[in-house]
């Protein structure tokens, strides 16, 4: 496989592995904490760096992703004191967390390769640059195959428990008096998209992460009004734009994830101005042909 | 011994089967807040018992903390003698609709199939059977020509219908319904209450929350007024009394308004 | 080191006394973003003003050939994009069924990847004083000049002023939305002028401590201040207060320990401050709220059984 199949492969992938269980994050309204769990993976990567000392080891994407869990549980319960209102418990725990990564690097573990920078912006070209090779034949970068298992990963799990979490998402208090155990469901769920961020963040970096994440599922939601169309849209939608944004990254030879989240912003836009364009004319027509009807 | 205490225990048992459901000394607290205080209600099988109170009286609360949804203070709740875990499939709950995103995209085929899932697996999907139930179950809530919208799209009333269907389609024997009858409108009530009739005469039960008192009489044959604490609790004629709704709702009867209301005992 | 010796220092001074003034701007408008249950629409701001600041460093250079990374070029193109991305999310919010948290999550991301690909541009080109993107996200309190203290000195005075100016639109709007439309204040503009001025007091930050930590700037103080006291007044005060001695504080550790980067012994400074609030505040302490709330459940519970059992 060439290197440039291989990286565009791999954007593909990354951001259909994102998109998905993205879905799910649109419609529980949790965008931003996306946000903070992408932000914890670096003190989640230095803690486990500093249990293995292995920047290459699987167990630093299994401690992120605990890292990024901490964050929606510490919220989630700071929430809960009642002591704090709106989103404000989300903003204070993440950069707390996140300080304390960037202290742990630069105190002791200032000689290794570990380029704090590198984990928020990412970079998929180098994300690639490892192949896999299977009998002297290149067969893509060993990183796809990575993201691979992590989009297999959620698809097993949003077949498992599709009924669930859409029942849980959509009316808790239902759900809970038919037996689904919601609160199972919810921290099972935050662990996959904590997961997925944590994985994806070679390709994407922490920042934009949440582009590939949110922006595919809300462009969606804009167009759909069954969860299985919305779902599918996504899919297209994650598809498009990886390709989009790498051909325009590539143009402009910068970061592909940054090529991404600026095509799928142009779609998210291109998507809402045309549906209220829509909505407009359908109004109009509708005030045209018949009386507004007296209530 | 052994023989006489199970002979015993099986009186018991049958003893409140006749009931749907039995609660025993239920309290909730909000955090150090007492919501509900020592309540002990009977539903017995068949009947419809509307709960009653003024606002905040607790009503909604009670339901939830009978269904488990709160965590009582204090208490037990049994259902046809047995704990809810074992029999759940027999139970039904419409909640109050202000809790759903209506945004959701989702449509009234999918909302009323999601009665289902408590008895479908991890895996399975609603299938032939299931879809069937639920188009029996919206063709009851006169709402089948609204099958395929979104939630969204349709008016207060027919939400309400919507949640109706998908409490329906469990085919359970005791329903809880929590103020059906809020924003809805003539046509739906008419509809709902078709439906409150019908269960009756198939022998199910139905526990309602409800605030209007002048249709009371119409609705259910069993009264519990609460406040905070349960003030009166039976058939309607021994509960509904005016004596009964004065100290519910602390009011003082001078316009013989009360007695329009409540059965003159 | 002596506190003379500190004081005598030139790099030092300006590290002191830009990060407090970064804090008590910060601290004190942050409190109408907690208020509004829109803390973290400062992220959002944080994250856009890095095309913000590289458009207008694109201008300078342009027009005047040179000084692009002045603090007044930086900031204003960072206000502008900053309240343009603030302005996008609203909008969305309102006029589509997509939720605040979402459009938010949107504008945020959008603006940093253009930023991104800004930023492979210039670094692809020959300009005078351009910055990595290191730069950026965690910023550098030690390369403060006079002329850039001053510089947020004199715009976040600017935001205090609007919000001593506006306090009682900004009083009302905060508390009851609906009522001061009904008032017939102009939401709009008190909506944008509020928005404005959290932008301003965001942005101010970022060249010092980055814009991945300004967040915890505009959120941590108004949150550890909710827990002392109840007034508006009082909040404000107190958010401002616990700013500037929280960043003053860990621009000092950071300088007596050497190595370690300001922005983030900042942060986690004002996160102390705000566990010792929510520990140890007289009314809302947590460990004193569960406790009497356990207390009182507890003995609730013993009353009822006995009554229960007794009926």
């Amino acid at each position: 496989m060439t290197f440039v199949a291989g990286t565009a492969l791999l954007a593909v992938v990354t951001a259909l592995a994102c998109a998905l269980p993205g879905v799910f994050v649109v419609l529980r309204k949790d965008s931003m904490l996306v946000d903070a769990i992408s932000h914890a993976v670096l003190p989640g990567i230095v803690v486990g760096y500093f249990l293995t000392r292995d920047l290459e080891s699987p167990l630093l994407i299994v401690g992120a992703a605990l890292a990024g869990l901490l964050v929606a549980v510490g919220s989630e319960w700071l929430c809960r004191t009642g002591l704090l209102t709106g989103d404000a418990p989300q903003g204070l725990v993440f950069p707390a967390l996140f300080s304390a990564g960037v202290i742990l690097v630069t105190t002791n573990f200032a000689n290794i390769h570990l380029d704090t920078h590198a984990v928020l912006v990412g970079d998929l070209n180098l994300a690639a640059w490892d192949q896999l090779t299977v009998g002297g034949v290149s067969i893509g970068p060993t990183y796809l195959y990575v993201m691979l298992a992590v989009l297999g990963f959620d698809c097993a799990f949003l077949a498992v428990s599709y009924s669930r979490l859409k029942v849980t998402t959509f009316d808790p208090q239902f759900a809970a008096s038919v037996g689904v155990r919601t609160g199972v469901v919810n921290t099972a769920f935050m662990f996959v998209v904590s997961l997925t961020v944590t994985a994806a963040f070679h390709a994407a970096g922490a920042i934009l992460v949440i582009a590939l994440m949110i922006v595919p599922p809300a462009t969606a939601y804009l167009l759909s009004r069954r969860l299985p169309t919305m779902i599918m849209s996504t899919a297209v939608i994650a598809v498009t734009g990886a390709l989009a944004g790498f051909w325009l990254a590539y143009l402009l030879d910068a970061a592909t994830s940054a090529g991404m989240a600026v095509f799928f912003g142009l779609i998210f836009v291109a998507v809402h101005v045309a549906s209220r364009l829509a909505r407009h004319l359908r109004h109009r027509r509708r005030a045209g042909r018949t009386p507004a009807p007296v209530s | 011994m052994t023989i006489a205490s199970t002979s015993h225990e099986d009186v018991l048992a049958q003893g409140q089967a006749e009931y749907a459901c039995v609660t025993r000394n239920l309290s909730v607290a909000y955090r150090d807040e007492l919501i509900l205080r020592n309540v002990d209600l009977r539903v017995p099988r068949g009947v419809v018992m509307g709960v009653v109170g003024p606002n905040g009286a607790g009503k909604s609360t009670l339901i939830k903390a009978m269904l488990g949804l709160v965590k009582p203070l204090t208490g037990t709740t049994e259902f046809f003698g047995r704990p809810l875990a074992k029999v759940r499939q027999r139970v039904g709950y419409m909640p109050q609709s202000a809790t759903v995103d209506w945004d959701f995209p989702t449509t009234v085929q999918d909302v009323v199939l999601m009665g289902t899932y408590g008895s479908l697996g991890w895996l399975r999907r609603p299938g032939k059977a299931e879809r069937a139930r639920a188009m029996a179950a919206m063709a009851q809530t006169g709402i089948a020509d609204l099958a395929s919208r979104q939630i969204g799209e349709l008016s207060g009333g027919q939400r309400q219908r919507v949640f109706l269907a998908r409490a329906l389609v469990q085919s359970p024997d005791l329903f809880f319904m929590d103020e059906p009858f809020q924003g809805v409108d003539a046509k739906s009530q008419q509809a709902i209450v078709g439906v409150l009739h019908t269960l009756r005469e198939q022998g199910k039960t139905v526990v309602i929350v409800h605030h209007d008192l002048m249709t009371v009489r119409d609705y259910c044959d069993h009264v519990t007024l609460l406040n905070r604490r349960v003030v009166a609790s039976g058939p309607a004629a021994d509960a509904f009394t005016k004596e009964a709704i004065r100290t519910t709702y602390d009011v003082t009867d001078d316009d013989g308004f009360l007695d329009s209301l409540a059965f003159v005992s | 080191m002596t506190v003379l010796e500190f004081f005598a220092d030139h790099t030092y001074r300006m590290v002191l006394a830009g990060t407090v003034t970064i804090g008590f701007v910060a601290g004190a408008l942050g409190s109408f973003a907690y208020l509004r249950k829109q803390s973290l629409i400062s992220d959002v701001i944080a994250h856009a003003a890095l095309p913000g600041t590289l458009v207008a460093f694109l201008a300078a250079v342009a027009v005047a050939g040179t000084g692009g990374r002045s603090m007044l070029v930086l900031i204003t193109g960072a206000v502008l994009a900053g309240t343009i991305a603030v302005a996008f999310a609203n909008h969305v919010a309102r006029t589509s069924k997509v939720g605040i948290d979402t459009a938010m999550a949107v504008a945020l991301t959008v603006f940093f990847g253009a930023g991104m690909l800004l930023l492979r541009i210039i670094a692809n080109g020959e300009f005078p004083g351009k910055g990595g993107i290191q730069d950026y996200l965690f910023g550098n309190a030690s390369v403060i000049t006079t002329a850039d203290f001053v510089t947020s000195l004199v715009v976040g005075m600017l935001a205090l002023g609007l919000m001593v100016l506006f306090w009682k639109e900004f009083a009302l709007r905060t508390f009851d939305p609906d009522q001061s439309t009904a008032l017939g204040f102009r939401a709009g503009v008190i909506d944008t002028l509020m928005f404005t001025t959290i932008v301003i007091a965001t942005v101010i930050g970022v060249k010092a401590v980055g814009l991945v930590l300004m967040v915890a700037f505009v959120v941590t103080p108004p949150a550890a201040a909710r827990q002392w006291t109840r007034t508006l007044r009082g909040m404000v005060w107190l958010s401002a207060a616990f700013g500037a001695v929280g960043s003053g504080v860990g621009a000092w550790l950071s300088i007596l320990l050497g190595t370690v980067p300001t922005g983030p012994l900042i942060v986690l400074t004002l996160f102390a401050i705000f566990l010792v609030s929510l520990l140890a505040s007289p009314r809302r302490s947590i460990v004193v709220t569960v406790l009497s709330r356990r207390r009182a459940r507890a003995a609730l519970k013993r009353e009822l059984t006995g009554e229960g059992a007794n009926t």
